[in-house]
């Protein structure tokens, strides 16, 4: 028993001595096949073990391990110290010139309104929005008459429209999309939804025939004009840092009333985020909706000329130009 | 509309210094355009007004939201009419044809007139309107125009023939020289004022020359009318001519008080230009309009605003704006003044209410209805993984405009029929260029990619994901479409690297269509030769999916590349995506990590160059089986000592099974059955 534990520490404190001779690699090899080779002494050992009691075995056995992995670390420890030196010499011959340029894949990116259009959508998801979408080519019907703009209305004025047909247009506001959704549905509603407009302007550096719009609304049988402020400034915080101020200012729009305007201070400026106000109960009603018994506010946000102020960006055929050096700023 | 702030001052007390004004006017609804500061503490203000307020086009009616706004009064002028004894009735009379479009023509008559230039400081108000100054008669009608809101118009009275008026229907091709100096031929749509026997203006839009006020007018007509508002725009669009008068008319003008105006005018000018005012006025006016009333409950405003506002303030507030307010029982009986048509229901009330108590009052609360769950709709959640997946494999995303033009097709050499050239016509396009709904996106990604080159740009990888419009005037079908442009290096930082291994060709093009593909987990797609006249007829490929093309892919054909003035092997990409998503599966499902080990062997062949590698590799799969994982080409040579016409192909062949460790002849039997397919059946000969 003793003497098991002798000879193992004898062993150990030779390898460690031979160890501390061997400088190469090679001497460190040496001292390994010495020990743990096929004829080493701590294998012998191991060769040994069947032919001791059996009782004993499991004791021994333990220590013979616990020796090889004291001996492997020791090996280990010296292949590491003999070698290091060694290496980094051979290594510096193999340097690089580490300020060469780096070999960059192109990153890809979305164009900055789809990107603000994704964002505007995330945030009023987050507000329980339904996220929908609606045709680009309309009806004049609903994209006029059921937001209380008759053939007449001194409105479509501002708005003067592509005609493909007598009753076919490209929508001149995403606010069509809102007298569709209502039909035939039951409120509570919230629904959000974005995309292209179309009005016959010439481009120029503020206004493009092709343009983007937000709009959303809600419905439910207590929605004031408080409830638009806190969820249009809820988004404006969200959108623009909690820091933005908002303003709310009188408006006209024939689908809404009373009508608002709404603004935020950005670079030194009030900026005109878009139109809103509580559906006219005239739209409610040609929606199916009864205004007696259901409120509804509506917003329709311009995203154009809000992202050319939000980053400087002067001119907004700029967006439609693609080039690369604008779209890779975002 | 631009207002004097003297002249605002005149008819009510203005409490606020410049720059308080210009906060409080947007503050009531009037947006302020443009501000130019006068002498003497004047200015002038240019507003931008609602389209149904045609009452604030007007000084007084700029001058009551003020007084409202300090719940006080305005001061209207009121002028005092001395009559001559001589009767108007005995001089003129006035006929109207239609009375609905004409609700209300009245006249007054002075004679003895001399007219001369106005005085200066009647001259300069209308300067500072943007309204030029010509005589004492005509300035004093566009003056109180500018006053009151009401638009006027005088006559020389012994210029008109049979000497009274008539409001008719043009004739067919009855001439017309109007004020601006236009010739104009008019029709039966169109609204005259005639004397007895030609047109002598174009109803409420533009006087005619012919019965002008000259010098040597000494006796005036004087036309106040109201004109149905639809009918003005109408006219005025069509004549394409938009006057003061006209801008006033189609939001509509308070036919109720336009004696009030006739009396302010024609005393001004009897001051300015003298003479004798006749007695009496014309008045066609068969169905007077009755007074309006709407009900308000008070319980409205809060349930509209969301706050409480004091009644007593509210019903301060109609007043100052000119409204009657009486109690009855529990609601407000609300009369509306003869200036304010706009106001038709409650609503329109509690607006009023509003915009004069505050808007920066009502507090900003969320709303306390039910939670709702948000949703994405389904088309928008795919289209953002397309991107996303695109913007992933280093594209970046173009947006171009969905009007476009027929001659952007030139450049493809589409054959006639082709569906790209069925594009919808607008019926009014605005400039030359767009004229038509685009039918695909490969020009504008064209155009984009050539801008990009033109300023030096070369490594241009774009793609765009939106939609193209075919039918006709009776329906149109909107589908999502994608494009995709690859053109330059596949990386930066290129130096010391093979061109050939940096530059984007169609197999890059290629890959990112694959990795779109395998990312939407797009089943049972393949890729066979393509044709398409705008790319390279020997680089192009189809994309099918259930045995129907859904896209093409390939390297420009040089003469499009030449026309944009590309770089040649400029790569593109045309991809139906709503089909390409009917094929996906969105939602991932969990596949086992293999567990076993793979084992790989190598196989490499000679065989014509004809022979599609896609035919390899299905034998390969088809002979393989079920152990056989994987097939990676890794290696294409021609040249010697590969016969010519031949090539060598080589494949790395993954053998997996999924739950056990392969023994080696299993994998050798599959091998040996794969050479021999490879042989039997396309004649390959198997490099050893």
């Amino acid at each position: 028993m003793d003497d098991l534990a002798d000879t193992l520490s004898r062993i150990s404190e030779a390898v460690a001595a031979a160890l501390g001779q061997a400088d190469t690699p090679e001497a460190v090899e040496e001292v390994r096949r010495a020990a743990l080779g096929r004829k080493g002494t701590v294998t012998r050992l191991f060769d040994d073990l069947p032919k001791t009691l059996a009782a004993e075995r499991p004791r021994r056995g333990r220590a013979l391990n616990e020796l090889r992995l004291r001996i492997e670390e020791l090996l280990r420890t010296r292949l590491a110290e003999v070698t290091g030196a060694d290496q980094d010499g051979r290594l510096a011959g193999d340097a690089i010139d580490v300020t060469l340029p780096g070999r960059r894949p192109h990153l890809g990116r979305l164009h900055i309104l789809t990107q603000t259009l994704a964002e505007v959508r995330r945030i009023f998801h987050g507000m329980g929005f339904e996220i929908v979408d609606g045709p680009d080519v309309e009806t004049d019907e609903f994209n006029f008459e059921r937001l209380n703009m008759g053939r007449d209305h001194p409105a479509r004025d501002a708005q003067d429209s592509f005609y493909l047909s007598d009753d076919l247009l490209l929508r001149t506001h995403t606010t069509v999309v809102d007298a569709h959704i209502m039909i035939g549905r039951t409120p509570p509603m919230r629904v959000l939804t974005t995309g292209r407009c179309y009005r016959r302007d010439a481009p120029d550096w503020k206004r493009m025939p092709v343009f983007h719009q937000v709009d959303g609304f809600m419905v439910g049988e207590a929605i004031t004009m408080a409830d638009l402020k806190g969820v249009l400034t809820s988004f404006a915080l969200q959108l623009l840092g909690p820091a933005t101020r908002t303003k709310f200012v009188p408006g006209y729009f024939p689908f809404t009333e009373p009508s608002a305007e709404m603004y935020v201070y950005f670079n030194d400026q009030w900026m005109e985020l878009g139109g809103c106000g509580l559906f006219h109960p005239r739209v409610l009603e040609m929606a199916g909706i009864d205004p007696q018994r259901y409120t509804a506010f509506a917003f329709g946000l311009g995203v154009d000329r809000q992202v050319m102020v939000r980053y400087g960006i002067p001119d907004i055929r700029l967006f439609w130009d693609n080039d690369l050096r604008l779209l890779e700023q975002f | 509309m631009k207002v004097l702030l003297s002249w605002l001052r005149e008819h009510v007390d203005v409490p606020y210094t410049l720059e308080e004004l210009e906060d409080r006017l947007p503050m009531l609804g009037l947006g302020i355009e443009g501000l130019e500061r006068r002498a003497g503490d004047d200015a002038v203000l240019d507003l931008e007004v609602p389209a149904n307020r045609g009452d604030l086009m007007s000084v007084l009616g700029v001058a009551r939201e003020l007084a409202a706004a300090s719940r006080g009064s305005v001061r209207p002028p009121a002028p005092r009419v001395t009559e001559a004894s001589e009767p108007i009735s005995e001089r003129t009379r006035v006929e109207v044809q239609d009375a609905t479009l004409c609700p209300r023509f009245t006249a007054r008559m002075i004679v003895d007139v001399r007219v001369g230039p106005s005085p200066s400081w009647l001259a300069s108000r209308l300067e500072a309107c943007g309204v030029r100054a010509i005589n004492n008669i005509v300035d004093v009608s566009n003056y109180v125009m500018l006053e009151m809101g009401r638009p006027m118009h005088a006559f020389d009275y012994d210029l008109l023939r049979g000497g009274r008026l008539v409001v008719r229907p043009a004739r067919p091709g009855e001439p017309l020289t109007t004020l601006d100096g236009v010739a104009r031929t008019l029709d039966p749509q169109t609204l005259v004022v005639a004397d007895t026997e030609r047109a002598a203006g174009v109803a409420g839009v533009i006087g005619g020359g012919n019965t002008e006020i000259s010098e040597r007018t000494t006796r005036v007509l004087l036309e106040a009318a109201s004109w149905d508002p639809a009918m003005i725009r109408r006219t005025s669009r069509r004549l394409g001519v938009r006057t003061e008068s006209s801008a006033r008319f189609e939001r509509g003008i308070d036919t109720a008080g336009i004696l009030a105006v006739q009396d302010r005018a024609i005393t001004l000018m009897q001051e300015l230009a003298g003479g004798r005012i006749l007695r009496g006025v014309i008045d066609a006016y068969p169905r007077p309009l009755g007074a309006g009333t709407v009900d308000l409950r008070w319980a409205s405003v809060r349930r509209l605003l969301g706050i409480d506002v004091p009644e007593a303030e509210g019903i301060a507030i109609l007043r100052s704006l000119g409204f009657t307010v009486n109690r009855r029982g529990d609601l407000l009986h609300v009369g509306v003044p003869s200036f304010r048509r706009d106001v038709e229901r409650e609503e329109d009330l509690v607006e009023e209410v509003a915009r004069h108590y505050g808007y920066d009052r009502i507090p900003a609360v969320m709303p306390v209805e039910a939670t709702a769950q948000g949703s994405v709709a389904p088309s928008l959640r795919a289209d953002e993984s397309v991107r996303a997946t695109l913007v992933r494999a280093g594209l970046v995303e173009a947006l171009t405009l969905t009007l476009t033009n027929p001659a952007a097709l030139d450049a493809l050499h589409l054959p006639p029929g082709h569906p790209w050239r069925e594009m919808l016509p607008l019926r009014n396009p605005m400039v030359e260029d767009h004229t038509h709904l685009r039918t695909t996106l490969v020009p504008g990604l064209l155009t984009a990619a050539r801008a990009n080159a033109t300023r030096g740009v070369t490594d241009i990888r774009l793609f765009e994901l939106g939609r193209i419009f075919h039918g006709d005037a009776s329906g149109v079908a909107e589908r999502r479409r994608l494009a995709i442009l690859m053109t330059g290096s596949t990386q930066s930082g290129t130096w010391n690297l093979p061109p050939e291994a940096v530059t984007v060709g169609f197999y890059q093009l290629k890959g990112v269509v694959e990795a779109l593909l395998g990312e939407l987990h797009v089943a049972g797609t393949t890729f066979s030769e393509g044709r398409a006249t705008w790319l390279h007829p020997g680089r192009t490929a189809h994309l099918s999916a259930g045995g129907r093309v859904i896209g093409v892919l390939g390297e420009l054909h040089p003469r499009v590349t030449d026309a944009y003035n590309l770089p040649r092997g400029v790569c593109l990409a045309d991809l139906d995506v709503e089909a390409l998503l009917e094929h996906a599966a969105l939602a991932p499902r969990y596949a086992p990590v293999p567990r076993f080990p793979a084992v790989r062997r190598d196989v490499a062949l000679v065989l014509p160059r004809a022979v599609p590698s896609a035919d390899v590799a299905a034998v390969v799969r088809d002979a393989g089986g079920d152990l056989l994982e994987q097939v990676t080409l890794f290696d294409v040579y021609e040249g010697a000592p590969v016969p010519d016409g031949a090539r060598s192909l080589a494949y790395a062949l993954t053998f997996r099974a999924s739950e056990r460790t392969l023994a080696a002849s299993e994998v050798e039997a599959r091998m040996t059955a794969i050479q021999d397919a490879l042989r039997s059946r396309l004649r390959a000969k198997i490099r050893e």
